[in-house]
């Protein structure tokens, strides 16, 4: 009883999120455009996160999308539409390249070669001149669906909705187990039958492709990309502190940190036009200080100290 | 959770304070009914856009003081584009859809125009650029944008004014010998199209060589190794194309290294607020577009610099702050021209634009290689000499002769 009325609300949830654009204008539809490619990001994070592994590659994939897709249509005339699906799976072959290599990586040592892989990634684009357009990038003859507002707006959606299904699946299939268990004792998990690389190439893949896809996604909706745009530091630190906001190892916490850190950006720039980086930036430092399991860990806090109160008295 | 309740009340407190200083420090809109609107996106926690938003609002103030336009006041909305592409389109969003402005001025960033053009196309509402050098803007625009004016030079406008610039400099003054040029470039689009333009430019005429280095802006600050190159390399005129974080520092290195090249030239965006204090800027060369020894030559300067010290209480330290106050007044004398904001007529009246500047040029309007509407097409070669910007070229609005050749370090 109780799943089946999660799943309506899902639902009502889905359709509200569709059918935003019947009811809001041009401007919300563009923020809530970059909530949530930032929450796509945030959420395909933390599926990796949930196996223990702290990726910084965020921007680097979500670039390499970017220009897979633009320079699929620009060298290659392929259709904006297709040329998505070709940099996710794009982001995905190069993840599975790369993870043969660096998912031997623990702890520090596979975070700093991520962030590594990031800078590696920008600079080929930076020098790659005539293919890549070097630091100037690339400019697309025009953005995707001609620029309409709900189309872009839907397309962003279904980025969205691609990435909340796969983390849902991480969360309610076996993947989940397998990558708690890594997470908690790689011992433990490979003397469970755990096969520990294969469930972290699995994650880092998928999770690849979901941040390749919401690149292709942004440089159609733009239609540029430029070395410093694509891969700008922006898309990892962003995702990181809406997961840690919202409560990592779930899918609804990076959705709640995307929301609320998302609309806080826009709003306090509205309020504050000359010094709204400077609370944003005191938010984010207070919430990793005194709140690092999050908002969706304080409510489960709450209703545990609840419940336990309520034991006692009984 | 009482340390989320703590962190809940410090946020809510810090939000209030900042909010009543922004309230403060932007003031509030004019009263009386139906303002023209005059929407801008600048970055504004960089000294460019903040100057520049300041500035055109000082132009605002002094035009509603001045009766309004149309017996209309002016109103300026200005959105922070935070120098991202996606919240500079977001912006542009919001100010026609939201504020239904009536024309668009501003900018800064290449990087920030390129994805402000589609949604700009989509509204095709008169723009007022005071931004975007790079040719790729130009580019993504295409012929058709009549709607887009745009003030800045391109980066190709601004290198073949450098060429001529020194070209007449050479003439004039028969001790400037220049053979050899060196341009370190940062290794970003900037410093890369910087050096592009001028290996095209001066390739030809002089012997020409560069190399890139990190910005300090971006986490770099050694120059070690290109001042070494260029030291090598012996050039009678070394350029830098950076951000004004690497102003102090590489000066700092060169004069470590004894570096002495005949000119010793910056090409940043903008200057860090006091470098005309150090005592490492004497006869430091630089290109921009504006100084305050304007004022000495122009009224037009005279006035907008008086105007934003009675108002601000600090000195312009870019460019972008006078031509952003040419924008606000260009608009407003176009929409008085053209008796209205309809789209159309503003787009003919701004098409016939004669204005004096506190550039200390008179800004019109002409072709440029793609668009229709180019309206600054030179850099100025100023020098730093006693703790101020010099103008050195053109020569109509020199106020300086060149100090040549850069004295050697003591």
């Amino acid at each position: 009883m109780k799943l089946k009325s999660s799943y309506i609300v899902v639902a009502v949830l889905s359709v509200i999120a569709i059918a935003f654009p019947a009811f809001l204008g041009a401007y919300p539809l563009n923020v809530a455009r970059s909530i949530m490619t930032y929450m796509a990001l945030a959420i395909s994070w933390d599926m990796l996160l949930r196996s223990g592994q702290i990726s910084f590659g965020i921007a680097g994939l979500f670039g390499l999308g970017s220009y897979a897709s633009a320079l699929a249509v620009l060298r290659g005339g392929m259709d904006p539409m297709l040329s998505i699906v070709f940099a996710a799976a794009f982001a995905g072959v190069m993840a599975y390249a790369l993870g043969f290599a660096i998912l031997r990586l623990r702890s520090m040592y596979f975070s700093i070669t991520t962030l590594a892989l990031m800078e590696i990634f920008r600079i080929v684009m930076h020098n790659l001149h005539d293919f890549s357009g070097g630091p100037e990038g690339v400019v697309l003859p025009s953005v995707i669906f001609k620029g309409a507002s709900p189309a872009l707006y839907w397309l962003c959606l279904a980025g969205l909705f691609l990435t909340i299904g796969v983390s849902w699946f991480f969360e309610k299939s076996k993947m989940h187990l397998a990558l708690t268990a890594i997470r908690n004792d790689e011992t433990s998990a490979r003397s469970s039958g755990v096969n520990i690389f294969n469930y972290l190439l699995i994650a880092f893949v998928i999770t690849s492709v979901l941040q390749g896809m919401m690149g292709a996604i942004q440089v159609q909706s733009y239609g540029f990309t430029t070395p410093d745009t694509a891969f700008d530091a922006n898309f990892t630190l962003l995702p990181l502190a809406m997961a840690l906001l919202g409560g990592i190892h779930s899918t609804i916490g990076p959705m709640a940190g995307a929301v609320l850190l998302g609309v806080a950006s826009e709003w306090l720039k509205l309020k504050i036009p000359y010094g709204h980086l400077v609370v944003y930036g005191i938010i984010i430092i207070l919430v990793i200080l005194f709140m690092p399991q999050g908002l969706f860990g304080l409510a489960r806090k709450a209703r545990r100290e609840r419940s336990k109160a309520g034991a006692s008295h009984e | 959770m009482k340390k989320a309740l703590l962190v809940i009340m410090i946020i809510a407190l810090a939000v209030s304070a900042f909010a009543m200083g922004a309230k403060e420090a932007t003031g509030t809109a004019p009263a009386g009914a139906a303002p023209i609107k005059i929407g801008a996106t600048w970055p504004l926690a960089d000294i460019t856009g903040k100057q520049g938003s300041m500035a055109a609002q000082q132009a605002v103030d002094e035009i509603n003081a001045a009766g309004g336009v149309l017996g209309r006041k002016l109103e300026l909305i200005v959105v922070d584009d935070e120098l991202k592409a996606d919240k500079g389109a977001a912006a542009i969003e919001k100010l026609v859809t939201v504020d239904n402005v009536d024309l668009l001025i501003g900018g800064m960033a290449s990087g920030v125009a390129l994805g402000q053009i589609p949604v700009m196309k989509k509204y095709a509402k008169v723009v007022i650029s005071t931004g975007a050098a790079s040719y790729k803007v130009e580019e993504g625009l295409g012929a058709e944008a009549d709607w887009y004016f745009h003030l800045h030079p391109w980066d190709y406008n601004q290198g073949q004014s450098y060429a001529d610039g020194w070209e007449a400099i050479q003439k004039k003054f028969g001790n400037v010998k220049i053979q050899k040029i060196f341009l370190a470039y940062e290794e970003g689009a900037f410093g890369k199209a910087s050096f592009d333009a001028s290996k095209t430019l001066f390739g030809g005429r002089y012997t020409f060589d560069g190399a890139p280095f990190k910005s300090a802006a971006f986490g770099g600050g050694d120059y070690a190794s290109v001042l070494e190159a260029a030291k090598k390399y012996g050039p009678d005129l070394f350029l830098w194309a950076g951000y004004d974080a690497d102003a102090l520092p590489m000066l700092e290195q060169a004069k470590a290294m004894k570096f002495n090249p005949g000119i010793y030239l910056g090409a940043p965006p903008g200057w860090p607020a006091d470098f005309g204090k150090s005592p490492l800027a004497e006869n430091v060369m630089l290109y921009g577009m504006w100084a305050p020894s304007i004022n000495g030559v122009s009224p037009a300067s005279k006035k907008f610099y008086d105007g934003f010290m009675a108002k601000y209480n600090t000195e312009p330290a870019t460019y972008f702050a006078p031509l952003s106050y040419s924008a606000v007044y260009i608009a407003a004398d176009a929409i008085k021209r053209a008796g209205s904001t309809d789209t159309a007529a503003l787009i003919k009246a701004l098409a016939a634009t004669n204005y004096a500047s506190p550039l200390g040029q008179t800004i019109t309007f002409t072709p440029s290689n793609i668009i229709k509407h180019q309206g600054v097409k030179n850099q100025k070669i100023l020098q730093w000499q006693k703790g101020r910007q010099e103008v050195i070229w053109p020569f109509e609005s020199a106020t300086a002769a060149p100090v040549y050749p850069f004295p050697a370090w003591k």
